[in-house]
């Protein structure tokens, strides 16, 4: 279900000094990785239940995702001892890896042979939010004066070709996948910024 | 039945450690002792290793700690013994997060009605210790569900991220039991139930006076009552002799009418009272009509109405009897009514079946009574003679678009009807000769006087006919608009239509278009030429028209089919004159 976030207008009246709290910020950043990890999660769930019943694709124990190579904590120890402003580079990071992905999901997607609505509809909006989530944390990154942007962190996606194969198993493997990397990462990102959020703003007591 | 070692289920309840449990089956009774082992492996490059703790979580289980957990990483665990595979998972362990259930569970009393039957409490609770909340390493939703204790089914509320919620409107004498549960946010499933709940509420006070079970306001006697009064009243209503009353509360459906026009005037038709009301109404001359052959159909309208006579007179109207079953030509079963076919505006008009069987009845009886005065009607008209009559008992019927007279229903029959089920019109028709096309109507062109329908041939042997004579020369105004077809015959133009289909010509139209459909579809053929204007090669000419305007009390407006008629003198010997001639006639 969509659950209609909307975009609040950063300075609503329009003056030159006026400047969105970080608190705010946040809760619309976490507001967004929440829906486009919700959306993830379903059209993952559907994709499973429409094409890989009986294929056994979940038994080929998931190959990589190409974010793999981003070294992102990966237990709430390493979460917790990561500086801030690292994480926050690695969030716009992983965000930014995923543009290029997101576009193509959603282009290829269509392809797929009677692909429900529903899923064509999902990989459209995520492309979108991810998008705006990814402008949101800029913003936070600028204002939290970093001394430099994470621009180097970035991991290309070579996975295009196999999106395009011509074996329709094949084809449908690598959507599997890639949908469930987007609906790993996705639930990656949305914990770093509730992560973040309750140690930036609410100082651990969420 | 060998059941063999199965993994039930994983389950990390924090997202920070994780277990696995299995069932043995019944595969030890036949072995040696047990050797089943649980191997993970955790992303794909790496080797099956052995469970690191098989003892915290109980029998049959494997405990993975923090440091063996990683997040965001698939593993695979296998159950085996030996060489021997049992089963395998793959997972990772965001998925199969199943939080414990909240703690510390109470409840505080918010408010009491006023008869302190219900109360509103206010539930309270804390999450699970486990599950890191304040760090925001996971983001917990709760579902409250409560019970009366003496019911079976367990009312559910909303999952919400607060650990509060209220409940309204307790009953106080009754106990009430509360249990919640726990699911990570952007899960599906919910962890285990917490412990229940008991909610009692303290004696009721004493002095309260209803202290025993509140009743309910009456519905139903109260519905009871109310309908039965209103049942009454309306009968009561219904038989009183009041009309106005009842006039006020069962309002009549108004029918629609003519104004000045009754209906049942017109149904019991007598011809004298039919034309007051009709000069009435202004320019309707009806003292030219010649009355006898008015009365006559008239006459036979009111003393033959049962169906034989009828049917014989729509034999009579057709060359091939063919009237299979139906007792009023065209007669379509619609609930329409007889005084809606009154409405002249109606373009679409369906006729009702009385009417319909009136216009037939009519036309018959025009055609009874003027097939012998044929010859008189139109004298000068000799050459056409022989036309009328070959035609008199042509195949196509007709629809005589009579609109002047007591018959006040105007039958605009068109080119749209033709396409309307006639079941007996079309068996008729189908039963004629292939010169006709559309026809669903038979118009009537003249009726003889012994009664006999003259119709207007089909189409095509109206072409024929118009390949006769032309009168290009005639010059056809709008304004008078009766002629006898013997007239127009005259001038049925040769030159501007096809062969096969004599075309309606789209032709701006006058007051005062009355037309018999056949003249139309003469005169249009014969427009054609006046007007040196190629008729569309797309329409056939319809033999009828429909009505446009009314212009009361002048006439009908017909619709664009509708066509110039000679500007003549009136000639009573046609039958039927337009208004206009009658204007000039009459002072």
């Amino acid at each position: 279900t969509k659950e209609g976030v909307t975009s609040l207008p950063i300075c609503p009246n329009g003056s030159i000094n006026c400047q969105v709290s970080l608190e705010e910020l946040f809760d619309r950043a976490v507001k967004l990785s929440h829906y486009i990890h919700a959306l993830s999660s379903e059209m993952f769930n559907e994709f499973d239940e429409r094409y890989a019943q009986g294929r056994g694709f979940i038994a080929k124990a998931v190959n990589g995702c190409h974010t793999s190579s981003l070294t992102t904590p990966e237990d709430k120890e390493q979460a917790q001892q990561i500086h801030h402003e690292d994480l926050l580079n690695l969030v716009v990071g992983v965000l930014r890896s995923w543009n290029d992905p997101l576009i193509h999901l959603a282009s290829e997607v269509q392809r797929i042979k009677e692909a429900p609505e529903t899923i064509l509809w999902k990989a459209v909006e995520i492309e979108e939010q991810n998008k705006r989530l990814l402008e949101g944390m800029e913003k936070i990154v600028g204002r939290l004066h970093f001394g430099e942007p994470g621009n180097e962190i970035y991991s290309q996606w070579e996975g295009l070709p196999s999106l395009q194969l011509a074996d329709e198993d094949s084809r449908l493997f690598a959507f599997y996948n890639l949908l469930h990397c987007l609906r790993r990462d996705s639930h990656k990102i949305d914990n770093y910024l509730k992560l973040l959020k309750c140690r930036l703003i609410h100082e651990n007591n969420c | 039945v060998l059941q063999w070692p199965q993994i039930s289920k994983c389950r990390s309840p924090e997202m920070e450690t994780f277990s696995c449990y299995w069932t043995d089956g019944n595969f030890y009774n036949l072995t040696a002792p047990r050797t089943i082992q649980l191997l993970y492996m955790k992303s794909i490059d790496e080797d099956w290793k052995d469970c690191p703790d098989y003892i915290t979580s109980g029998e049959n289980s494997c405990y993975f700690n923090s440091s063996y957990t990683s997040i965001w990483v698939s593993y695979c665990v296998q159950l085996a013994s030996k060489n021997e595979v049992f089963d395998k998972k793959c997972f990772s362990v965001e998925e199969i997060v199943l939080p414990d259930p909240p703690v510390h569970i109470n409840w505080t009393l918010l408010n009491t009605s006023h008869t302190g039957l219900h109360a509103d409490i206010q539930v309270r609770w804390d999450p699970p210790p486990t599950a890191d909340v304040q760090k925001g390493w996971i983001t917990l939703e709760y579902e409250l569900q409560y019970k009366e204790v003496n019911e079976t089914k367990w009312k559910e509320l909303k999952p919400r991220v607060s650990t509060m919620v209220p409940l309204y409107s307790l009953k106080t004498g009754r106990d009430y039991e509360i249990r919640l549960r726990s699911r990570q946010r952007t899960s599906e499933k919910f962890g285990e139930f917490s412990e229940i709940l008991y909610v009692s509420f303290s004696e009721p006070d004493s002095d309260c006076f209803q202290c025993t079970e509140e009743i309910g306001f009456p519905w139903f006697l109260a519905v009871t009552f109310g309908a039965c009064g209103l049942a009454v009243t309306l009968i009561l209503i219904l038989l009183s002799k009041q009309p106005r009353l009842k006039m006020f509360i069962f309002p009549p459906v108004p029918v629609p009418k003519i104004k000045g026009i009754d209906p049942d005037l017109l149904k019991k038709g007598k011809l004298d009272e039919v034309n007051s009301i009709l000069a009435s109404h202004g320019d309707y001359k009806t003292k030219l009509y010649n009355d006898d052959l008015w009365v006559e159909f008239i006459e036979l309208d009111i003393e033959d109405p049962d169906e034989k006579n009828r049917i014989s007179d729509t034999d009579r109207l057709l060359s091939d009897d063919h009237l299979k079953s139906h007792s009023c030509l065209g007669a379509k079963d619609d609930d329409s009514g007889r005084a809606s076919c009154c409405e002249p505006d109606i373009p679409e008009t369906d006729f009702s079946a009385s009417d319909t069987c009136d216009a037939i009845s009519d036309s018959d009886q025009f055609r009874k009574a003027s097939e012998k005065e044929e010859d008189l009607l139109c004298l000068d008209r000799k050459d056409d003679d022989e036309s009328l009559a070959s035609f008199a008992n042509t195949d196509t019927q007709h629809r005589h678009m009579n609109t002047q007279s007591g018959n006040i229903q105007l039958w605009p029959p068109f080119a749209d009807n033709i396409d309307s089920p006639r079941p007996l019109v079309h068996a008729q028709i189908s039963n004629q000769n292939s010169l006709t096309n559309t026809d669903f109507y038979a118009q009537v062109s003249d009726i003889t006087p012994a009664g006999r329908v003259v119709l207007s041939p089909g189409q095509k042997s109206k072409v024929e006919r118009a390949q006769r004579g032309g009168c290009t020369e005639q010059n056809f105004t709008m304004d008078n608009t009766y002629f006898c077809e013997a007239d127009v015959k005259k001038c049925i133009a040769v030159t501007s239509h096809e062969e096969d289909e004599p075309h309606v010509q789209e032709q701006s139209y006058n007051e005062d278009a009355y037309f018999t459909t056949e003249s139309l579809t003469t005169t249009s053929i014969n427009l054609g030429a006046s007007t040196a204007e190629t008729p569309s090669a797309e329409t056939p000419v319809p033999d009828y028209t429909s009505i446009h305007i009314v212009h009361s009390p002048q006439g009908l407006v017909l619709n664009a089919t509708a066509l110039p008629v000679p500007d003549k003198e009136f000639n009573m010997s046609c039958g039927y004159v337009s208004t206009d001639q009658l204007n000039k006639i009459m002072p």
